[in-house]
């Protein structure tokens, strides 16, 4: 980024949040449609009942808790690549890091709902929480989704205080360059911080202590997922490699998601001169290791069952492979262990194109594996009587699209607000060349 | 304020200098000239700033500790409390007090309260949220957020701060202004 001067820097970042293009309404009525579609299909749920999903007797985890453990996945490549790439220095992260913070935030704020969806009388979803109620219970602490429970709040709070943090030497700036109805906002936002060097100083020490929480934080919630399924007995599910098989694919699709956002970001605000090809080669290259680890991951899964010898187990995983859902399962060898084998080729690597298509499979793929994983071992579990298949019904869809769209929404209306990438790191690092070019006048 | 005079505001004097190691270098000139209240504002962290203003060893890792521990403790201590001492609850015979399932919420809490420690923290010492600042008068003191290096110096109300631009002047500052602290 050095042959950027300072002013443009500014100039571009405003620009993001103060033009707005036929794009951005087009994919904001495509967010917005889908959140209506959404949320009729959830009102109906509400009024009817859970009757009106796929989900019955020996199915009773769907879609919905799929969609769920989608996007906690998908937040795992947010916060915590802003925050690795904080700790090595990278020049990456002043471009990068303020949207992946962002995606972390709302993928949660999405993921979040659908336990509530999914317990159907939504309305009472706080009694999840540790309150001194009418009842005189508490909540039972032995139980892993009580453990999720913390688990996804802790996360949630801790991303959005990491996003504030590292915003608010940005909102200062903002405060006194931007004009119009927005002034008061990032006056009031960036509560007066005014660059002391007292300031700076605890900032710089207490944003490595908050990147240095945020990672092992991460890592512990989408194993703590994991464990929804692996404390139980179930086969397929009841496994040690579960925690780390769920964070490896949570950072490979999260790599997916952050493609195609920055690829969007990137097209309709012209960003190339700060998200160039050298962050999606990068971010591709990552893209094929974790592909590379989830295959591995499926064949340690396979090669466990049959090993172990559990009659049940076997016979869960020949289904997954042979069974109703085959087409599925080959799908998600196709999408997530075949396709992503051609960013072996840098040619691969630098066309957008075909990584915005790898990376469209891989989302849609990592969606599938889930669907797949909770599906087929309810559907085949231990007594034959109670075997059974689910498709989700039409409604129950509509919830999930619903979800994307909610997404989406929640991030486009952010980049309206809030600048998308750093412009006080950019500036420190732009900064740090111009010192090394001419030590005595730091700024041209 | 009990006199019958109308209050003061106190008056700041702000200089601008063209890069941080001359802001970092004038800062310390001035604080050996015996000025007290210096600070510098600047797009970015200076470094050598700090040992120049006189500031002490940070607190903010005691900050972050303190709150990993509450976090850990009152974590623990709740689920002992509720599940086991309060309504001992029976799942699966397992007892009552069962410290190893309790460990990842334990965990959860303690990055909780470490997070939530650093950030209030971080707002208490930096004396955040400050609704307002002389400094923000100056129009061109805007510039302390994008390329310019700031100085202020800080005198008593009722000041007309010559002594302190003439200081400015002298340890080469680019532009020298005096703005008064509004006390409305």
């Amino acid at each position: 980024m050095s042959e950027v001067s300072l002013a443009q820097i500014e100039k571009d970042t405003v620009a993001t949040m103060s033009e707005t293009t036929w794009r951005y309404w087009l994919a904001l009525g495509i967010a917005l449609s889908l959140v209506a579609l959404g949320g009729w299909a959830w009102s109906v749920a509400l009024r009817q009942g859970l009757g009106i999903t796929g989900l019955n007797e020996p199915v009773m985890w769907g879609a919905l808790i799929t969609t769920f453990v989608f996007f906690i996945g998908v937040s795992h490549s947010g916060t915590l690549v802003s925050a690795i790439l904080f700790f090595t220095r990278s020049p990456l992260r002043a471009a990068i890091g303020r949207s992946a913070e962002a995606m972390t935030v709302f993928t949660i704020m999405t993921a979040g709902l659908y336990p509530i969806v999914h317990i159907g009388r939504s309305w009472l979803f706080f009694f999840v929480l540790p309150y001194p109620n009418q009842r005189q219970l508490w909540m039972n602490f032995r139980s892993p989704l009580t453990w999720d429970v913390f688990a996804i709040t802790s996360y949630v709070t801790v991303s959005m205080l990491f996003l504030y943090m590292g915003m608010l030497p940005d909102l200062a700036l903002l405060a006194r360059q931007v004009k119009s109805w927005r002034r008061p906002l990032y006056r009031v936002l960036s509560l007066g911080f005014s660059g002391t060097d007292g300031e700076w100083r605890i900032f710089e020490k207490a944003y490595p202590i908050f990147a240095g929480v945020v990672i092992p934080l991460a890592v512990s919630v989408h194993s703590v997922v994991s464990w929804d399924f692996a404390m139980t007995v179930m086969p397929g599910w009841h496994s040690a490699i579960f925690a780390p098989y769920f964070v490896a694919g949570a950072i490979f699709s999260g790599i997916a998601v952050a493609v195609l956002l920055l690829s969007g970001l990137r097209r309709g605000y012209h960003l190339e001169r700060y998200i160039t090809p050298k962050h999606f080669d990068m971010l591709a290259k990552l893209l094929l290791a974790m592909s590379l680890v989830m295959t591995f991951v499926y064949a340690t899964e396979f090669f466990m069952a049959f090993y172990r010898g559990s009659k049940a187990e076997m016979e869960v995983f020949r289904w997954r492979a042979t069974g109703t859902y085959a087409p599925v399962f080959w799908g998600v060898v196709i999408s997530n262990s075949v396709a992503p084998l051609a960013l072996f080729w840098s040619r691969a690597r630098n066309h957008l194109p075909t990584l915005i298509t790898i990376s469209v499979l891989v989302t849609v793929g990592m969606w599938f594996e889930r669907f797949l994983f909770i599906v087929t071992t309810l559907a085949r579990s231990f007594v034959s009587q109670n075997w059974g298949n689910y498709i989700p019904s039409w409604k129950e869809s509509f919830i999930c699209l619903g979800g994307f769209g909610w997404f989406l929404m929640l991030f486009l209306i952010f980049i309206k607000l809030f600048p998308c990438m750093a412009i006080s790191e950019s500036m420190q690092s732009q900064h740090a060349v111009d010192a090394a070019v001419t030590p005595e006048a730091s700024h041209a | 304020m009990s006199t019958g005079t109308a209050p003061q505001g106190r008056t700041y004097v702000l200089g601008q200098f063209p890069t941080g190691a001359a802001l970092v270098k004038a800062c310390r000139q001035v604080r050996e000239k015996g000025f007290t209240d210096v600070d510098t504002h600047s797009p970015y962290p200076l470094h050598g700033g700090d040992e120049a203003l006189g500031l002490k060893r940070s607190v903010v890792p005691k900050v972050a500790l303190a709150g990993a521990l509450t976090g850990m403790f009152g974590g623990m201590a709740m689920m002992v409390w509720m599940n086991g001492i309060n309504w001992p609850m029976n799942v699966g015979g397992r007892p009552p007090i069962s410290p190893l399932s309790y460990i990842p919420i334990t965990f959860e809490t303690t990055v909780l309260l470490t997070s939530l420690s650093i950030f209030f923290g971080l707002l208490i010492m930096m004396r955040l949220p400050q609704p307002y600042h002389a400094v923000f008068e100056l129009e061109a003191f805007r510039s302390a957020v994008t390329d310019g290096f700031w100085l202020s110096v800080a005198q008593a109300p009722g000041s007309d701060g010559k002594e302190a631009v003439r200081e400015l002047e002298s340890v080469g500052a680019t532009q020298v202004s005096v703005v008064k602290e509004s006390l409305e």
